[in-house]
């Protein structure tokens, strides 16, 4: 077999997390040496996906190089086995799918246009999030997240004058690019004293709109520049692929699959994968012309390899905001169809469901819950749990109280809904930020800038005659009459 | 074309080790075309489309080859996504070949879809045929039939894709053994809770995986 030091590589890429998977699939048509190649033996790195074996092992990896990653403190928690036989447990391994990038993308969002026009859409199957759920700790129930105009018209627990004060800021928060008036002079502050004194919201109203921020921190500690286009986003997705929802996610492991979609098409254009293979040396040197390789590289095969470019994944932690989040992902013994059923008329079956906990709504032995808590709640229409089941997807922000909130907001969670079945499974983890991608519930399209970023440094001057991630349908499946040469 | 869309569809993947054929089968069974210089993979093909009948019902069958992933086994879960078929391909004049299939049917039986079905496919036909050629077989047909049924696949066969013998064949003997007992047939492919992101740009032309 011809040997991976053969080939005068034009890129190396190392790593398949999501960003460096968006590249690969950029540069697919590119006609490019490709070389992707990836320390782990799986597919996603930060945002992979996981059989409970997998799992198993991903922990014990964490155990033996803590410092080397951006996860750590990772623990697993499994119900006892009962002997009796008709008592819920687990399945088998691989009838889990658990990721570690839950995140829902709005339909706003360009990675849907960009995984349309790279026509890779069609190996993903894209599913709604639906209902949003707030905790309200004063009555103890979970209440629905108001979702646009007409959810608060009919909401009876919003009194006329607040309905009144929350159109009107609907209204402003859709146009806030054009209003900076009413705004720019509080952006940097929080969140509620902005609501509070522009739009005389009470406080658990402050707590709704922010929750659809999917801030990790409490309203007075979001900012009204960060949290305003977040708001408009929100608002302005819900109803633009369909009745009832903003936001969806891929199934059977969100981002994780779409990174494997992604190698696959760089793959396809003639990219060489390599797995469990890690770059451990890089030496940069003098090329002497433009074709010559600026890299040698070392692999952990013992091979070496010469390449004109080289990307690398950026593991250096950010020191800006929140940057370590404490997770928790559980599967639960029911499918609790309550937090699925849609009041939204002709609304597809929806197969993530968000729950809220705001700041202080949970009871902390010792201590208060000052942030609060997100929890994704995926039903077995996910491929990621058994019929039946339930994958429950836990944030907040990390604190030396973290994981006993993430316990609560899911006691909490299961109390308040029927048959809510029996905890069988639970993995903890932190997880830091690596510089440029911020911890978000949600996909940020800075990402995408990076790749088309990272793309436009690779293309050269061609990226001026391409468009990034536009591709034709490719042709290969077609009668032998086609022409192939376009490609 | 356009009243294929409403065909139902199968999924039917090909793999096995680098060099064993599987991209030369899929060109001879799509395209009736053989390279004898081609022995790389085909760049640029990720899947082709081709109509079959089994006792009178067309299907729609969307192949998709491995796009060279098979080379470092980076094959991903995903590729197995909805499959209903598996054809694991073996080259009849290479024993090391046939030795690695072990470990394929392991990889396929942990990704597939519960319900998928396997076919077991000894490739290079031609290769053992002909003066002298029984000297270059290094796997028996009777070995290859007991992988198969030690693996519980819904067939076996030896083709050639230089040829085209057995080709069709193994193809319609892998779809009858998909369809008999209902199967995986997707008729559109998606689950209930499915969304199209497509918007209106959307044309359903291609994959329906």
């Amino acid at each position: 077999m011809e040997s991976l030091s053969d080939t005068r590589w034009d890129v190396v890429i190392s790593g398949t997390g999501l960003r460096h998977s968006l590249l690969a699939l950029a540069l697919s048509r590119s006609n490019k040496k490709i070389l992707h190649v990836d320390e782990n033996d799986y597919y996603g790195g930060p945002e992979a996906a996981f059989s409970l074996q997998e799992v198993d092992e991903w922990v014990e990896e964490l155990g033996k190089a803590p410092t080397s990653t951006l996860f750590r403190n990772a623990s697993i928690w499994k119900s006892e086995e009962e002997t009796s036989t008709d008592s819920p447990t687990l399945s088998f391994s691989r009838a889990y799918t658990l990721t570690l990038s839950p995140q829902i993308i709005y339909t706003k969002s360009k990675l849907l246009s960009r995984l349309v026009s790279s026509k890779v859409y069609r190996q993903l199957e894209f599913q709604a999030v639906g209902n949003w759920w707030i905790y309200n700790a004063e009555e103890a129930v979970l209440k629905r997240l108001p979702n646009g105009r007409e959810d608060i018209f009919q909401d009876k627990n919003i009194d006329n004058r607040a309905k009144r004060n929350l159109m009107k800021f609907l209204k402003f928060v859709v146009d806030y690019e054009n209003q900076t008036d009413v705004w720019e002079a509080q952006s940097e502050s929080g969140l509620d004293i902005f609501l509070s004194s522009k739009f005389n919201f009470p406080a658990h109203l402050q707590i709704v709109i922010t929750a659809l921020t999917l801030s990790l921190a409490p309203p007075s500690e979001t900012s009204v520049k960060w949290a305003l286009p977040r708001i408009a986003r929100h608002l302005t997705s819900i109803g633009l692929f369909g009745p009832g929802f903003g936001a969806v996610v891929p199934k059977w492991g969100g981002g994780a699959e779409i990174s494997q979609v992604a190698c696959r098409a760089g793959a396809v254009g003639g990219g060489v994968y390599v797995l469990g293979t890690g770059i451990e040396n890089v030496k940069v040197v003098e090329a002497e012309d433009t074709e010559s390789p600026a890299f040698h590289l070392a692999l952990s095969n013992g091979e070496a390899v010469g390449t004109k470019l080289y990307v690398h994944e950026a593991t250096d932690k950010d020191n800006g905001g929140i940057t370590t989040v404490s997770k928790a992902i559980s599967i639960i013994s029911s499918s609790v169809p309550s937090l699925f059923r849609s009041t939204v008329e002709g609304s597809p079956l929806a197969a993530v469901s968000v729950v809220v906990f705001p700041p202080m709504s949970l009871q902390i032995a010792d201590g208060i819950q000052s942030d609060p808590v997100y929890i994704m709640v995926h039903s077995s229409e996910t491929g990621e749990c058994p019929a039946g089941q339930s994958v429950l997807y836990s944030t907040t922000k990390s604190s030396s109280l973290s994981k006993i909130v993430l316990q609560a907001a899911l006691e909490s969670l299961m109390n308040r809904v029927p048959n809510q079945g029996k905890l069988l499974y639970t993995l903890y983890y932190e997880q830091t930020a690596p510089s440029g991608s911020p911890l978000d519930l949600s996909f940020d399209d800075q990402l995408l800038e990076q790749v088309e970023a990272q793309w436009r440094e690779v293309m050269a001057e061609k990226a001026n005659e391409e468009s990034f991630m536009q591709f034709e349908e490719r042709k290969g499946m077609e009668a032998e009459e086609e022409d192939d040469n376009d490609y | 074309m356009a009243s294929d869309e409403s065909l139902p569809t199968l999924k039917i993947l090909m793999i096995g080790p680098s060099g064993s054929g599987k991209s030369a089968l899929l060109i001879r069974y799509c395209d009736n075309q053989f390279d004898n210089e081609s022995s790389t993979a085909t760049i640029g093909v990720d899947f082709k489309l081709k109509r079959l009948s089994v006792h009178g019902q067309p299907y729609r069958l969307n192949l998709l080859d491995t796009a060279g992933q098979e080379r470092f086994r980076t094959l991903s879960t995903s590729y197995y996504r909805g499959a209903a078929g598996i054809i694991l391909v073996y080259d009849i004049s290479s024993r090391e070949s046939f030795n690695s299939m072990e470990r394929w049917f392991e990889e396929c039986e942990s990704n597939m879809m519960e319900g998928a079905k396997m076919y077991l496919v000894g490739g290079k036909l031609d290769k053992v045929q002909g003066a002298g050629g029984e000297a270059k077989r290094k796997v028996s047909e009777e070995e290859g039939r007991r992988l198969a049924e030690r693996w519980g696949t819904v067939g076996f066969m030896e083709c050639s894709a230089k040829t085209g013998e057995g080709v069709k064949a193994a193809f319609a003997e892998c779809v009858e053994g998909i369809v008999k007992d209902g199967g995986l047939v997707a008729a559109g492919g998606r689950g209930r809770g499915t969304v199209s992101v497509a918007g209106a740009e959307e044309v359903d032309s291609g994959c329906a995986c």
